[in-house]
């Protein structure tokens, strides 16, 4: 009875909300009990300065002269129905250097855009130089911390800042971060998906033409929890036919895009184990550290996984437990360049190399390579195109003036340039104009049931 | 061989590990001309340390400093890396002679190519100031180090944790204090003074007993609250990762001398997911306290700088005399950033030759 009469106060409330202007309050209370104090207890917080503004007044002697004036986030949408339109941002500077990174999430693009722009304050008025201070500021401040679209944003917006830093002292990201390992570049891959045997026959003919080393492959259909002969013997004979068809020379990596549970793909890794693969990505899907260690146990096939995972905090039980072989993280998910070189600095230490993901736009691969010159631990970069050039190629070319994410040799060239390494003008963006979120693909089963893809 | 082990074999096999590149195609600036080693020794305390000094086409020099080594090669250090571009810090194998000095070196020179402190071109300043304490000249710093006696005997319980007490006791209560275990207590001993200091509130217990006995420190840190250091003599950032997985670490104290910069920054980047504090341990000579400052106004989870301020007035002045300005001054506590390109400091080179250690 008395929780009806509850119910009944809220529903009287709800309609005086909703019928009458709301009464004027002077100050709400809005505090969760925690009493802020600025640094050194000098004092309540709330207003002094502790809080508020964006930290920099403690750095006030410090600052470099450059300071964040203006932040720009940008949809683009390649198609009008890309699951995946490119989120990029832009920061303007009082000495008119600009920096740009990339924040692209598939499928939350939206929410990407907005909470890059909740960003604003952490950003505007700073001194972009500060890029690990600012960074923790927009981590650790944002209290509820972060999965993948806040991830994606402090991606995109910490690229942006190494791309100032790097204008702004006059050299290549790369060298900043004390690279590169290799002056002649970083290694690649491409994609050959969905290939069939005359067609990988080519790609081994072109792949010799361009010195290129490395491909990646997936498997076919979807799979249930436990799997039935047919499929099973599908899919190993389909990674078969990578190896038959492009030879022993080629490094080839096969993505199970976690369509896989660990039961089924335990049985297809070990059939496969003789065919020498670089790697098999993503057996299973990402959340349970346990159930991809118990693939890796009985595989002697290299494993990869990382892609999904945001900072260093998501990967350290992987890194820790150092059952896996390669990861994967991307840097427009996982903190930028600061959280990508976190990454690879800690899987160093377990022993786990770094084959970083890019299946996004162009500015996140081109950030990618940086990081990865400069890595220890570093396998191969990915890029989600083809071993010929496609219509994205082609615009990416016009968009940055030189064949972007394109091989020399079987390696992603590194750029004097200072910074990422690349002007882009906001003009050549106006023709791919955001189309809006879309959902990745949604895939159900014979009987309706829901699918990993 | 393990399954892993038979699958990293087989990674390894499978790609040409960049280490193995080959030199820059063409002479560039940044090259690296000339590096020299100066040992220099303090002429009351003894301390040795190594200063390398690193030469780039362009002129610009750098300086770094590591821990004392006579059977370092030296030679071996020149063939790897002279004609290298001293911006590849990064590149520097763990395995390399004198790594630590050549890795400060090397970022001195980036500071100065890009006009810009160390701690900028690394991503800081994190912080304004950096926080400090020395031993065993200790006066100007808030912190009081307690070097913690070994008990006279066996098994003397009570009296052992009674004198424990007393020198816990004479410390201030506005003051922060260390305690100085320098692992040579027995696990046991280890235990029984972090259990009496537990409600003392010390800032840490350093190195209460060899970190090798995982099972002691389990023990320890299983049942005792008094936050736990390491660092002594670690050289392998495994054994840190070790003690984090495990939850027995609270304070990673990677040496400067060992790790230098930028081995220190993966340490600190190890630490971080764990949300523990990073202490770096110091006992060389002043150009590893500049390289220390920097470090720690480019990392998230800096605690504490450790800066071996020698006792003798005539040790204090070498300090001085080698390197300006001098970084190895309190200020209410904090050691204060440098402004300058680069580690901010000169080098006087003749002076090394006066300290020269033979």
């Amino acid at each position: 009875m008395r929780r009806r009469n509850f119910l009944a106060l809220g529903a009287a409330s709800a309609a005086l909300a909703g019928t009458k202007k709301r009464p004027s309050i002077e100050a709400v209370d809005e505090s969760c009990g925690c009493e802020l104090q600025a640094p050194g207890g000098r004092g309540p917080g709330r207003g002094g300065p502790g809080r508020g503004g964006n930290g920099m007044q403690a750095f006030a002697d410090l600052q470099s002269g450059l300071k964040v004036t203006n932040m720009k986030v940008f949809g683009v949408s390649m198609s009008p129905n890309s699951d995946r339109p490119y989120v990029f941002v832009k920061l303007e500077t009082n000495q008119g250097l600009v920096g740009w990174g990339e924040g692209t999430l598939e499928g939350k693009a939206s929410a990407t855009m907005a909470c890059m722009n909740d960003f604003r304050d952490f950003v505007v008025g700073a001194d972009p130089l500060q890029v690990e201070h600012i960074w923790q500021d927009m981590y650790v401040h944002s209290f509820y911390r972060a999965g993948p679209v806040m991830g994606s944003a402090i991606s995109g917006i910490d690229q942006a800042l190494w791309d100032l830093r790097g204008k702004f002292l006059g050299m290549p990201v790369y060298k900043l971060l004390g690279g590169p390992y290799d002056p002649r570049g970083v290694r690649g891959y491409y994609h050959v998906d969905g290939a069939t045997a005359e067609q990988l026959v080519e790609i081994r003919q072109t792949a010799k033409e361009l010195g290129v080393t490395c491909v990646k492959g997936g498997i076919p259909g979807y799979y249930e929890w436990i799997e039935r002969r047919p499929k099973i013997d599908q899919a190993i004979k389909s990674i078969q036919l990578y190896r038959e068809s492009l030879g022993p020379d080629i490094d080839i990596a096969v993505d199970f895009h976690a369509k896989t549970s660990p039961s089924v793909a335990s049985i297809i890794v070990k059939e496969v184990e003789p065919l020498n693969l670089l790697f098999i990505e993503e057996p299973c899907p990402p959340e349970n550290v346990q159930a991809m260690a118990k693939i890796a146990r009985r595989s002697t096939t290299p494993i990869a996984t990382g892609e999904r995972l945001v900072t260093s905090y998501g990967t350290r039980e992987l890194i820790e437990m150092g059952v896996i072989d390669i990861l994967q993280t991307d840097i427009n998910h996982v903190g930028g360049i600061t959280g990508l070189w976190k990454v690879a600095a800690t899987a160093d230490v377990s022993g786990i190399s770094m084959a970083p993901h890019s299946c996004e736009g162009p500015i996140g691969g081109l950030a990618a390579l940086h990081v990865d010159s400069a890595m220890p631990n570093f396998v191969v970069q990915e890029i989600c195109g083809q071993i010929r050039p496609n219509a994205n190629d082609k615009i990416w070319e016009e968009w940055f003036g030189f064949p972007a994410m394109r091989m020399v040799d079987g390696r992603f060239p590194l750029s004097e340039k200072p910074g990422l390494g690349f002007e882009l003008s906001e003009a050549s963006l106006e023709k791919f104009p955001f189309g809006g979120s879309r959902p990745m693909a949604r895939v159900f089963s014979d009987d309706g049931s829901v699918v990993e893809w | 061989m393990s399954q892993i082990a038979h699958r990293r074999a087989r990674l390894r096999m499978n790609f040409a590990p960049q280490a193995a590149a080959a030199a820059a195609p063409r002479p560039a600036a940044l090259d690296i001309t000339e590096i020299r080693h100066f040992a220099v020794r303090e002429p009351v305390s003894g301390t040795r340390y190594s200063l390398l000094k690193v030469t780039t086409r362009s002129g610009l020099t750098g300086w770094g400093e590591c821990g004392f080594d006579t059977n370092a090669d030296f030679n071996a250090l020149q063939s790897e890396w002279i004609g290298k571009p001293a911006n590849t810090y990064a590149t520097i194998a763990p395995s390399t002679p004198f790594r630590a000095a050549l890795d400060i070196a090397m970022l001195d020179i980036l500071g100065k190519a890009a006009n810009a402190p160390v701690y900028r071109v690394l991503g800081g300043p994190t912080r304004n100031k950096v926080r400090a304490w020395s031993s065993p000249y200790s006066q100007e710093f808030p912190v009081t180090v307690i070097d913690v006696p070994r008990p006279l005997s066996r098994n003397q319980g009570k009296a052992y944790e009674n004198r424990i007490l007393e020198l816990v006791n004479a410390v201030p209560a506005d003051r922060d204090f260390v305690l100085a275990g320098s692992g040579l207590l027995t696990p046991g001993d280890a235990a029984s003074v972090a259990f009496t200091v537990e409600a003392k509130h010390p800032l840490w217990f350093d190195e209460p007993c060899s970190h090798s006995n995982l099972e002691a420190l389990r023990k320890i840190s299983g049942e005792v609250v008094t936050p736990l250091g390491f660092g002594a003599g670690i050289d392998d950032p495994g054994v840190f990762q070790g003690l984090l997985r495990e939850g027995l670490i609270d304070v990673v104290r990677p040496d400067i001398a060992i790790f230098g910069i930028t081995g220190a920054r993966r340490v600190a980047a190890l630490a971080e997911p764990y949300y523990v504090a990073v202490a770096p341990r110091h006992n060389g000579g002043p150009v590893a306290t500049a390289a220390s400052i920097h470090l720690a106004a480019s990392i998230p989870n800096f605690f504490i700088q450790h800066v071996p301020i020698p006792t003798s007035e005539q040790d204090r002045a070498m300090r001085r005399e080698i390197v300006s300005p001098s970084l190895e001054k309190s200020s209410g506590g904090f050691l204060e950033l440098t402004k300058t390109p680069g580690l901010g400091i000169t080098v006087n080179e003749a002076a090394l030759e006066k300290y020269r250690a033979s």
